[in-house]
């Protein structure tokens, strides 16, 4: 250090600090504010994530009782348009019609481009939709159901590995 | 008059280093630009408590990111976790470090999280000399990339979460047992990453006028300005990397924390404008660091710098399966750590080792130049540092640019996800500037790179031989234009984002 020797920061060192009692009961009470902060922060993002975990657990109740099939067409996914089939049916399995479904395609990686689509229905609880993967990698494929009757579900698949062209 | 050791230091080197950076004088004939002295932006930055403003909004959104990534949507693209990390956070970053500096050190979080654990809890161990050098970040900054496509890290919120709670106690544990800046200098990746990187930075916290230091008596800017009636305690810190802002040239292991700044009582301390990458094309003593050209574990850096950003590109893109999967068949490896193990020693150590060793052994036996092949490597290794630059540039501003947009609608998320929708339904269309854009700004990053790489090796190469500069500068132009075809190349193959590798 060319003859300067650095010096330890003295206000990490215990002996060092000169401090009076009215300053440390000062540090103790805002501390303590800090603390209640903090608290606060974690309880609201707690009953936040509750909430959220609350409304997940609807919708897979809702799920449980609807059969859902979903295939894409051709084999090997490419990257390019393919077909996406879905089938929808009861818990008796009668076919579900008149339900829309949007369909939505996500790269694993985050910030690239999602694609959507709308299904068509072609046969009672069968339902179609295009879905043009814009490029190789791994896919996640969302589908967002509203039922006939207003019931929302959200399903996905998992597209791993589809072929650049 | 007998002269400080300051000015011994400095006399020694000054004339060394005026004609090193002559040509640099071509360019910054007249004052450099001082940040400080622009309006506002100066002001703000001189303020003692600057740097905690900036911290304070990042370990905010820190703190989001973690219990985002923990609690929020499993699905990357919706998660503020990995959007922000791994799209903006990255590409923010390196588009910082070009414009300006190091400006992540400068508003780091972890430092701030250090910083409050340090009212109460001291360290009281010095870092152990014989680890006070870049062995173990180099072996980090490795282990980084490795676990990034190991675990494919982008694709999972859970983990990337985990990463930054990792960083945090990481810093805390090192700082809290060690004194000084020990985990930013001899311990965090980033930190080296953006070391390196900053080398090709236009701004540089330097001394304003070299006579003023000559004259100094108390060299506040490293040893912190303290009460005169109670000299234990320390009004102002010094410089806690070591660096002796007289004797300090360029921007490795500076932090931009601005201590130094804020510590020197003649206001002799400032944010000046430079040549980027003017300070690999000498190599002086450089305080607290010593001279590149000895310091193997730098060098060590910058390779892993430079071919890091080929494999961490070459990890999205279609031919690393096709590698894998003759690897895989070839090797009868079934453990995706394993071949991506071997794809990492291929690439980040053979390659180098290779290329830079054939490179040093030509200019010792064609330009004539009397070091030893492994020093002349050693010396010419930092003009691949802008390269690398480039590159990351590119690969990181890719992302930055095509996926600018895509914080709106996560954010939105966000909201409605803790039932406070207040900026409405996410609007998952919004993305970011089209490829056909992105692209020219990539190739522009990548011929910056090349540029600077070129004439750093060109400057080195006239330096160690006057009589054949040409010879001694074409196996290190060659080399980098190779490199510079292969980032060029990795940059137009078709993108292939695979969470895990081997899958397909």
């Amino acid at each position: 250090m060319h003859g300067i020797r650095l010096v330890d920061d003295p206000t990490l060192s215990t002996g060092a600090l000169k401090m009076s009692w009215l300053s440390l009961r000062g540090r103790r009470r805002a501390a303590s504010r800090h603390f209640r902060a903090l608290a606060l922060a974690a309880a609201t993002l707690a009953l936040s994530a509750s909430a959220c975990h609350r409304r997940a657990d609807s919708a897979r109740a809702i799920s449980r009782a609807i059969s859902f099939e979903a295939s894409i067409a051709p084999q090997p996914v490419r990257a390019g348009d393919e077909t996406v089939s879905i089938r929808l049916a009861d818990a008796s399995g009668h076919p579900l019609s008149r339900a829309r479904i949007q369909v939505e395609g996500d790269m694993s990686h985050p910030g690239m481009a999602p694609v959507f689509s709308d299904a068509a229905e072609t046969a009672p609880g069968s339902y179609r939709a295009p879905l043009a993967f814009t490029m190789g990698g791994d896919w996640v494929v969302l589908f967002h159901i509203t039922l006939a009757d207003g019931r929302k579900i959200e399903e996905q698949i998992d597209v791993k590995g589809v072929e650049s062209r | 008059m007998t002269k400080s050791p300051v000015a011994l230091i400095r006399s020694a080197e000054e004339a060394e280093r005026l004609d090193d950076e002559e040509f640099d004088g071509e360019f910054l004939e007249s004052q450099p630009f001082d940040l400080l002295d622009a309006p506002v932006i100066g002001r703000l930055l001189q303020w003692r408590h600057s740097r905690t403003l900036l911290q304070i909004p990042l370990l905010a959104v820190s703190v989001v990111m973690i219990f985002e990534g923990l609690l929020g949507p499993t699905l990357s693209p919706k998660n503020m976790a990995t959007v922000l990390t791994w799209v903006h956070f990255r590409g923010a970053l390196v588009l910082a470090i070009l414009c300006a500096g190091n400006l992540f050190c400068m508003a780091c979080p972890f430092m701030l999280a250090r910083n409050m654990m340090r009212r109460w809890i001291h360290p009281r161990f010095t870092w152990p000399r014989s680890l006070r050098n870049k062995w173990i970040p180099v072996a980090l900054f490795v282990l980084v990339l490795f676990c990034y496509e190991l675990f494919g890290l982008w694709a999972s919120p859970w983990l990337t979460a985990w990463v930054i709670v990792g960083y945090f106690a990481a810093v805390l544990i090192i700082d809290g047992l060690f004194t000084h800046a020990t985990f930013c200098k001899y311990v965090c990746p980033i930190g080296q990453f953006n070391f390196i990187a900053a080398t090709a930075a236009p701004l540089e916290v330097a001394v304003r006028e070299p006579e003023v230091c000559d004259s100094c008596g108390t060299k506040d800017c490293i040893r912190g300005r303290r009460d005169a009636s109670s000299p234990l305690v320390v009004l102002q810190r010094g410089c806690e990397l070591a660096l002796f802002q007289p004797a300090k040239i360029g921007n490795m292991d500076c932090t931009f924390c601005l201590d130094c700044v804020h510590a020197c009582p003649h206001d002799n301390v400032g944010i000046l404008s430079r040549l980027p990458a003017g300070e690999l094309m000498s190599d002086p003593h450089r305080s607290g660091i010593g001279r590149f050209s000895r310091r193997n574990d730098i060098a060590a850096l910058v390779v892993v710098f430079c071919f890091g950003a080929l494999m961490n590109a070459f990890g999205m893109v279609s031919p690393v399966y096709t590698v894998e999967s003759w690897l895989k068949h070839t090797l009868h490896f079934d453990s995706q750590a394993t071949v991506l193990g071997i794809l990492f020693t291929a690439i980040i150590v053979i390659e180098p080792a290779l290329l830079l060793g054939l490179a040093a052994w030509i200019t010792r036996a064609w330009a004539g130049v009397r070091n030893g092949w492994l020093a002349i490597a050693v010396r010419y290794a930092y003009a691949l540092s802008p390269l690398g630059f480039g590159m990351w540039l590119a690969h990181y501003g890719f992302h930055f640019f095509t996926g600018l947009y895509t914080i709106v609608p996560v954010t939105q998320n966000a909201f409605a996800e803790i039932g406070w929708p207040i900026l409405g339904d996410p609007r998952w269309t919004l993305v970011g500037l089209p490829k056909t854009v992105v692209e020219p700004i990539e190739f522009g990053f990548l011929l910056l790179g090349l540029a600077g790489s070129l004439l750093v090796a060109w400057r080195l190469a006239e330096d160690d031989s006057e009589q054949h500069p040409v010879r001694a500068f074409a196996p290190w132009g060659v080399l980098c234009l190779v490199l510079f075809v292969c980032c060029a190349w990795l940059m137009n193959q078709p993108m292939d984002m695979r969470a895990t590798m081997m899958a397909g």
